[in-house]
């Protein structure tokens, strides 16, 4: 047997385990909300129904996969050395970085299934209120996708030298720190101190720029995309999680699991 | 088959609090074939042993050796290797089949042989009824039965259970001791931590025993058995009247229906029985008093 099927395998058990616990009820009550904003948006909103039902669909997509995200991320290896499930897994020929990996990759199945739902369900109430569907809401679609992984394996990281509640917060932080740093750079409290603009400017270099991969606003105010801004970002957000993710697998591989 | 040298645990809470060492300098082997009783109480070091060989947390010093017949590197080593932790609780929302399903394939092994392995195995452990179930409405004792099936279901050398009795009612660690006994007799090594020493001494022919992260013992459990033998002798008799006894002896116990239990040691025991037949009373037994492994723990155990 060879080491990427046993990384399937555990990838296939953890999202069966999670598929069938209530985790994704959330994204059936956000499904159900969303359609209920779709026919409130035709009834009281004058032109853009589907601009309003589009715009909250993304949002609801973005706000519960980025909640799945910090919740399965921060509980995962918690939970798996409680329960000493972690004991029976790495106990069988299965190397520490495959468990780790197989764990991530159903992890990212369930986001995968949670953006599936929504944005089948978000696309469909679009088109039926008389929207186009184009390239850029799908590429935001995807780069929402590729932001909750990369906020996954952040949370997952930290989760490996904190406690639950502190991998969640600090991921928050950075989260929210994330989208809003360029443009706290560009103000004029920021370039009137050299200092806080030095700050500023080594975070930028170290912790994650979500801003990078969030093109809501181009699928809002209509905008199209250049092909080279979205190569830089995906590259970026890609980049920055495969070495988030290397990170974790050393750091795990190190860890001691008691 | 597994060389446990020299072993040094600490550890480091935080940055204040004092350094606590787990394994001080501990030593064992455990041969292959044999069905190894891990004995101490609550907090000596068996869990930080059993983890350290299984390589979930490192040790300070010392090392750990497979045998060569285990395998040439850890994977290897470890597909021979069935281990079950204490109080797992595994998967809830997987049913019994997939959990076994999934430890199986990660063993290596087919799906018709995982199919067969619990075709044979689950009536044995009387959780064939569950087996589509999820494991959240499992009993405590039927979880430890179907964690301990997965840690069989890839047959393999040998197998280290930590507290595996732990938990379960009477009849099922009789249960559970009978198919721990069947797989040893199979030819497979058991190594297994309890805290019950009724358990090891009914079950084990050898026994480790670890004080405050100290290796205490570590040997046959009848030689432990006959350290701990002091040579008293019981003789219990019945006598209608009051009768004396001028050869040395002690704890001298009166029982309803004229029954009396004396203690006397082995040089004493000849002198006695002839003085208690010549004063004519019944002598019902005489027996050799053997103190239970039990005592015996207990007594090192407060040393």
């Amino acid at each position: 047997m060879n080491i990427l099927e046993k990384i399937l395998i555990v990838a296939k058990y953890t999202l069966k385990e999670i598929l069938k616990s209530k985790v994704l009820y959330i994204t059936l009550v956000i499904g159900v909300a969303l359609m209920i904003v779709t026919y409130v948006a035709t009834e009281f909103t004058y032109g853009v129904p589907e601009k309003v039902s589009l715009d909250f669909g993304l949002g609801m997509l973005s706000l519960s996969s980025i909640g799945i995200s910090i919740f399965m991320g921060a509980t995962l290896l918690p939970n798996e050395i409680d329960s000493r499930t972690v004991y029976m897994v790495i106990s069988r020929p299965v190397p520490r970085w495959v468990f780790i990996t197989g764990k991530v990759v159903g992890l990212i199945g369930v986001l995968a299934v949670n953006f599936a739902i929504l944005s089948t369900m978000t696309l469909a109430c679009t088109y039926l209120l008389g929207g186009q569907i184009d390239q850029t809401i799908i590429m935001a679609i995807l780069f929402t996708l590729l932001e909750c992984i990369l906020l996954l394996l952040l949370v997952v990281f930290f989760s490996l030298f904190t406690n639950n509640i502190l991998s969640s917060s600090i991921s928050v932080v950075i989260l929210l720190l994330g989208h809003a740093v360029q443009e706290t750079q560009q103000t004029t409290f920021v370039q009137n101190r050299e200092l806080l603009g030095k700050i500023l400017s080594f975070y930028h270099l170290v912790l994650p720029g979500f801003y990078k991969l969030n093109l809501k606003d181009f699928v809002i105010y209509n905008q199209s995309i250049e092909a080279s801004y979205l190569w830089g970002s995906f590259i970026y957000g890609a980049t920055y999680s495969a070495f988030l993710f290397l990170m974790i697998i050393y750091l795990f591989n190190k860890k001691n699991l008691d | 088959m597994l060389k446990f040298q020299e072993i040094t645990k600490v550890f480091k809470t935080d940055l204040i609090a004092q350094p606590f060492t787990a394994l001080n300098d501990v030593s064992f082997e455990i041969p292959h074939g044999s069905m190894v009783g891990f004995l101490g109480a609550n907090g000596a070091g068996k869990t930080t042993s059993l983890k350290i060989i299984m390589d979930f947390i490192r040790a300070d010093k010392g090392r750990v050796e497979f045998d060569s017949s285990m395998g040439k590197n850890k994977i290897e080593v470890f597909k021979k290797i069935g281990f079950l932790p204490e109080r797992p609780y595994f998967y809830p929302n997987l049913t019994g089949t997939e959990f076994l399903m999934f430890m199986g394939r990660l063993s290596e092994l087919p799906r018709e042989q995982i199919k067969k392995q619990v075709a044979v195995w689950a009536p044995r452990f009387k959780i064939e009824h569950a087996l589509e179930r999820p494991l959240k409405t499992y009993s405590k004792g039927m979880l430890q039965r179907v964690g301990f099936l997965a840690t069989i279901i890839h047959e393999p050398e040998l197998i280290i259970l930590d507290e595996p009795l732990s938990g379960l009612d009477p009849i099922g660690r009789k249960e559970l001791k009978d198919v721990i006994v069947e797989v040893h007799r199979a030819g497979k090594t058991v190594f297994f931590s309890s805290h019950i020493v009724s358990d090891i001494e009914e079950i084990c022919d050898r026994v480790i025993f670890l004080k405050e992260g100290k290796l205490v013992y570590d040997g046959a459990v009848d030689s432990l058995m006959n350290s701990g033998k002091q040579n008293d002798y019981l003789i219990k008799f019945r006598s209608v009247g009051n009768i004396s006894l001028s050869a040395p002896h002690h704890n001298w116990q009166h029982f309803p229906g004229n029954l009396n239990v004396i203690t006397v040691n082995e040089a004493a025991k000849s002198a006695a029985l002839q003085e208690l037949v010549g004063g004519g009373v019944e002598i019902t037994g005489v027996e050799l008093i053997k103190p239970s492994l039990e005592e015996i723990f207990y007594k090192i155990r407060t040393q």
